[in-house]
Order: structure tokens, then sequence, then C-alpha cells
């Protein structure tokens, strides 16, 4: 506590200097922190939606996720009702959702567009998804209506010239390899925000979509649990109840998520590092000073019987106490930045290929603040260390001349 | 030299037998020593003399082990020290050697009380036991009430009592002062060379001192004067 005790008061010897690296330590410390925040906060998003989209484990037949199918259907999966109701009795499921992914064409009578079809659960199923199927008109159909009903993407119905409660034709090719037709009529104008997709969209109750495509099978059952975090567990469980069967995790699925957080990771990961570069200058240059203007008293010091290496400690004290005043400030900052976020409300441009934006909000992550506190901390206590090990070994005699 | 004193005077403390140094001063290699062979007993306070350049701090760096010779051997408290690695040389200066400066050398940012603890806290002295010799090497040296100030607050004479209270505060075996006096006035170096001689004598240290100031001398139980690194 002494050694720290008097390398805090060794800092204050030249408070401008020593404030100086401080701001720079904290600057540095604060735009890794916002940084990382921002990326974790992108994650967190992304992993809800995913999540939310695929449901947290997805059970489907081997060549469903490993081959092509030459017939639809041809790889779902018999019986999901009964497996359904089972996966439903499991501890721990909130829902276990059908789901059938099928395309074909969308008439309106005067002109056709592919369609990528969506057969779910309606109510249930529009309900766990949330604020990720937005709908711009309308409202989600009922299950077991007598007449079909469907919420297309908003690119889709301007494409048709649908409105709700327009009238279009589903045309797709049944699992007997028929073309197969239903008219139905639109409940809902949806965006996902991604025009591409909206483009194509079209979401059917399940039971239609079985009746269209001459089947009683699905592509695949969606189980969603009440706790995210025991997704591996429940994967792993699953997969040995059910070896006959393909699990995946949410994260196995979510392609886009894994993209972004590899992007984000090499992004934010040489932010820090170059800000961490920039932290160990500075402080070797702070600290190199100090060094060449203790000079004598480090012949002193060493002279009255202390070791290089205690010399070069209490050098590295120093610093980390720089480093560390450095990364507190930096620290209230970004908490600061974090607050303020959540308050200013403010959007980010939509990403490439998307028609709408996002809030910029940053995490706030103990276990981030404290990594990077104590990185900074290490960094400057290296720093201090590159500047004073050279003069602790100088020679008493030269060292105690030093004008 | 009291009766008392002249007892303590036993064995040598420090013992050096035709040491040599020669120092590279550009291209040309000066002989600082030459041969020389010196000694100080514990209890005894030897001043070091000479017009400058005649290896004074040479000799006297030799002593505090804060230099190695070129030949000659050294000894501390009997026990040969040639060959011995920087960090064994450090344990030595450590626990037996106190130094006091002509430009004092404290640490500017330390209380006096944090100066003189210092080689303490090297030693890994017990926080009870450290208050106790602190206070008492700081009172001995007259400077009792003073531990809060820092030395840039205290005159040039109290400052280097404050480096005495520091060098003898370990009670250490031998004492090296560099010019002492150099940067005090004539009362104020008389009394920290009576100071010096008396804490010697008190805690049986060998003293050496480096010096040019006669009045210094009178004061030393024994003088060795240097010449062109010999002594005369």
């Amino acid at each position: 506590m002494k050694w720290l005790l008097f390398a805090c008061k060794n800092v204050l010897r030249n408070r401008r200097r020593a404030l100086m690296a401080m701001l720079i330590t904290a600057v540095g410390t604060a735009a890794v922190l916002v940084g990382s925040g921002f990326a974790l906060f992108t994650y967190d998003s992304l992993r809800e939606v995913s999540a939310r989209d695929t449901g947290h484990v997805v059970l489907a037949q081997h060549a469903y996720f490993d081959g092509d199918e030459d017939m639809p259907m041809q790889n779902g999966l018999a019986g999901a009702t009964e497996l359904a109701a089972s996966l439903r009795a499991l501890p721990g499921t909130r829902a276990v959702l059908s789901r059938i992914q099928f395309s074909g064409l969308i008439s309106n009578g005067d002109k056709s567009a592919i369609f990528l079809g969506a057969g779910i659960e309606p109510l249930v199923d529009f309900q766990i998804r949330g604020v990720q199927t937005g709908f711009v008109a309308g409202e989600p159909f009922a299950a077991g209506a007598a007449a079909p009903e469907i919420v297309v993407g908003k690119e889709l119905a301007k494409l048709m010239k649908a409105k709700v409660g327009s009238s279009l034709t589903l045309l797709a090719t049944t699992t007997e390899g028929t073309l197969n037709a239903v008219d139905v009529t639109v409940s809902g104008i949806v965006t996902v925000g991604v025009p591409d997709i909206d483009k194509r969209l079209v979401y059917a109750d399940i039971a239609a979509v079985q009746k269209l495509l001459l089947t009683d099978k699905v592509s695949t059952l969606s189980v969603y649990l009440r706790d995210k975090d025991d997704t591996d567990a429940a994967a792993a469980s699953l997969a040995a109840a059910h070896p006959q069967l393909a699990v995946r995790s949410w994260l196995d699925l979510a392609v886009f998520y894994q993209s972004v957080k590899a992007l984000y990771d090499r992004i934010f990961g040489m932010l820090g590092i170059i800000m961490l570069v920039i932290v160990l200058f500075a402080m070797t240059n702070t600290l190199g000073m100090a060094v060449a203007e203790r000079t004598r008293e480090i012949g002193t010091l060493r002279a009255i019987g202390t070791y290089p290496g205690e010399l070069v400690r209490n050098f590295m004290l120093e610093g980390a106490a720089v480093g560390g005043g450095g990364a507190l400030a930096g620290m209230a900052v970004a908490g600061a930045t974090t607050v303020a976020l959540m308050f200013a409300r403010l959007q980010m441009p939509p990403p490439p290929g998307r028609s709408t934006g996002y809030p910029l909000l940053v995490n706030f992550s103990p276990a981030l603040y404290i990594a990077v506190g104590v990185a900074v901390i290490a960094v400057s206590a290296f720093a201090a260390y590159l500047a004073s090990r050279k003069a602790a070994r100088r020679p008493i005699t030269e060292a105690l001349a030093h004008v | 030299m009291n009766a008392a004193a002249t007892t303590a005077i036993q064995a040598p403390v420090i013992r050096l037998e035709s040491v040599s140094k020669a120092y590279m001063s550009g291209k040309n290699a000066v002989q600082a020593l030459r041969g020389v062979s010196f000694e100080a007993k514990a209890g005894e306070m030897v001043a070091l003399t000479g017009p400058s350049g005649s290896g004074k701090s040479t000799l006297l760096n030799l002593c505090g082990l804060i230099d190695a010779p070129d030949q000659g051997t050294r000894e501390m408290s009997g026990q040969a020290i040639n060959g011995a690695s920087g960090a064994a040389l450090t344990r030595i200066r450590r626990e037996k050697v106190g130094f006091v400066f002509q430009a004092f050398n404290l640490v500017p940012v330390m209380t006096v009380y944090d100066n003189v603890e210092y080689p303490l806290l090297l030693l890994g002295t017990s926080p009870a036991e450290r208050k106790k010799r602190v206070l008492d090497a700081l009172d001995r040296v007259g400077l009792a009430g003073f531990e809060k100030r820092l030395p840039d607050a205290l005159s040039g004479g109290q400052r280097q009592r404050v480096a005495i209270a520091r060098a003898l505060v370990k009670s250490p075996a031998l004492v090296i002062a560099d010019e002492p006096t150099g940067n005090l006035d004539s009362a104020t170096a008389a009394q920290i060379v009576d100071l010096l001689r008396e804490v010697a004598h008190e805690r049986l240290a060998a003293a050496v001192v480096a010096t040019h100031d006669d009045r210094m001398t009178r004061y030393c139980d024994r003088v060795v004067r240097l010449v062109d690194g010999e002594i005369s």
C-alpha cells in the first residue's frame, strides 16, 4: 500500500503531463467501451431476432438441413403433431411451432410473381416473432378460416397491387408433382425491413399450406424455450432423445448474426488494439520523461539498497496509477454516453440491403469494463516497464552524477 | 574521542587492499586510484581529503559498494566481497551501508517521515518497529515534529539532518558521506559534522567522509589524504 501511495505521489509531480496521459488513456478507454458496447448491443439484438425467427432449437429430418429436395416436402417431418405435443410437455419449453417452407407463384389475375412462403400456426407464431414482424396494414389471420387468408410482404403487396381484403391466388407444386392452387385473401401487410425479403414474403395458415401441397408433413418443428441460455442443454437433450432427427440451435442457423459478429469482432478488436497501442506510446513517452528527470533519484535509491527490479516495480505502479486513473475517467465517460444514448433515441441509418434503421444504443457490460480497465492498466504498467528498465540498471555512479 | 568510543573501535568494517580503478574520459583512460589500501573500523570516522580529481569520490564509491575496483580486494565486516553479484552487493548496501550526499538527495514527493522510513521498508521491517525507529532517528537528529513536512519546506541543514536520519535509521555498519557539508553554511556544517561523528560513535558505525572542508577533518578520528590516486 505504501508503494502505491508513493507511486500516486510521484504521478502528481508533473500534474499537467500526468493529466495529459490520463486524458489520452481516458479517450482510448471510452472509445473502446462505447464501440464494444455498441457491438454488444448489436449482438444481443441480432441474437434476439435470430432466436425469435427460427426458435431456440429446430428439429427436422437430417436431409432437410443437409440436402436438396427433388419434390416439395420430400424431407418433411411426418407425425409432427404427436412429436410437438411431446415436446411441449418438456420442462422449460415455452412453445413448439410447426412450420412449412414452400414456394410458388402468386397471382392477382393480371400478373404473377414468385413467392417464398412460410406455413405457420398464425396467432402464436406472430406473437412469438413479435416486433420483427411489423404490420404496416391489416392484422394476422386466424387459424382454420373457411376462406384461407395470408399476410404478404410490403413490396410483394405493392407488386400485386394488393391491399387488405384483396383476393390473390397461390400456385404451388404438390408433393405428388402436380400443380395446385388456392384462392386467398390478404389479411395483413408486413415488412421485415429487408426489401428483397418483403418482395417475396408470404405467411399462410399451415393447414391451408398442407392442403395446397397435399401433405400432412411439416418442414420443421421450432422449440421456443423460456430461457435462451438453456439452448445448448435443450439441443443436446433433444438430439439424444431423437437420434433419427437433426437438431439445430438458433446459433447454427443464424448465418447473418454470425457474419455480423465476425465482422464486428474484427473491427472493434482492431479498434481496441489501436487504442491500446496509442495508450502504450503515450504512457511510454510520459513515463520516459519522468524516468529521465529522476535519474539521480534512481541512483540514490539504488545506492541505499533498492534492487533494479524494485525500482521498475515502483515505476510500473506509477504507470498503473496513471492508466487506472485514465481508465476510470474513460469508464465514466462511456457510462455517461451509454445513459445519454438511452434518452437521446438516436437511430442508425438502415444497413445495406435493409429499409429500416435501428436504435443507436450501447450495452453496459461490467465484464467488458473490467476487461478493458485491466488491459489499459496492464498496458500502462508495461509502458512503465519499457521506460524504466534501462535506467534502473544504469551504473549507480553514473546515475548519481546525472545533472 | 571519548573512552567508550575508543574501545568501540574494533575490527575493520570495510577494508580495501591494493585497489585500482581507471575511468575512460573520452578516448583516454584516467587512473583514479593506484593500488590504494584503506580500512575503516566500527565507531571510527575517517575523513578522505585531497584536491579535486585525487580519487576521493572513487574511493568512497568503492567503500560504499556502488562501484567495483579494476584490481584489488574488498572486505565488508571480514567477508570478502570480490566477485559478488550486483544483487548481493545491493543486499549488503541495503542492510549495512547508509549514504549521505552533498545535495541531500531526498525524494521530494515523500515527507520527512517517508524519506527516513524508506530504508526500513526495503528491509521489510514491521510497521510498528518502523515507526519507532523513524521517530527515534528524527529525534536524534533534532527533527522531531517535522515528520509531515516535505523536503522543500526545510532548510539545507534540516534536509541534511533528514539525510543523516535516513542513513542511520537502519543502524548501518558503515556510513558513506560525500561532501556532506558542501552545501551548508559554517554554523550548520559544524552541527552536521558533530552530529555525524556522535552518531557514528554511538552506533558503532564506521563513517567514511569525503570532504574539502578543513573544519570537518578536525572532528574526524583519522584523516586520509589522497593525491593523484594514491594515499600520501
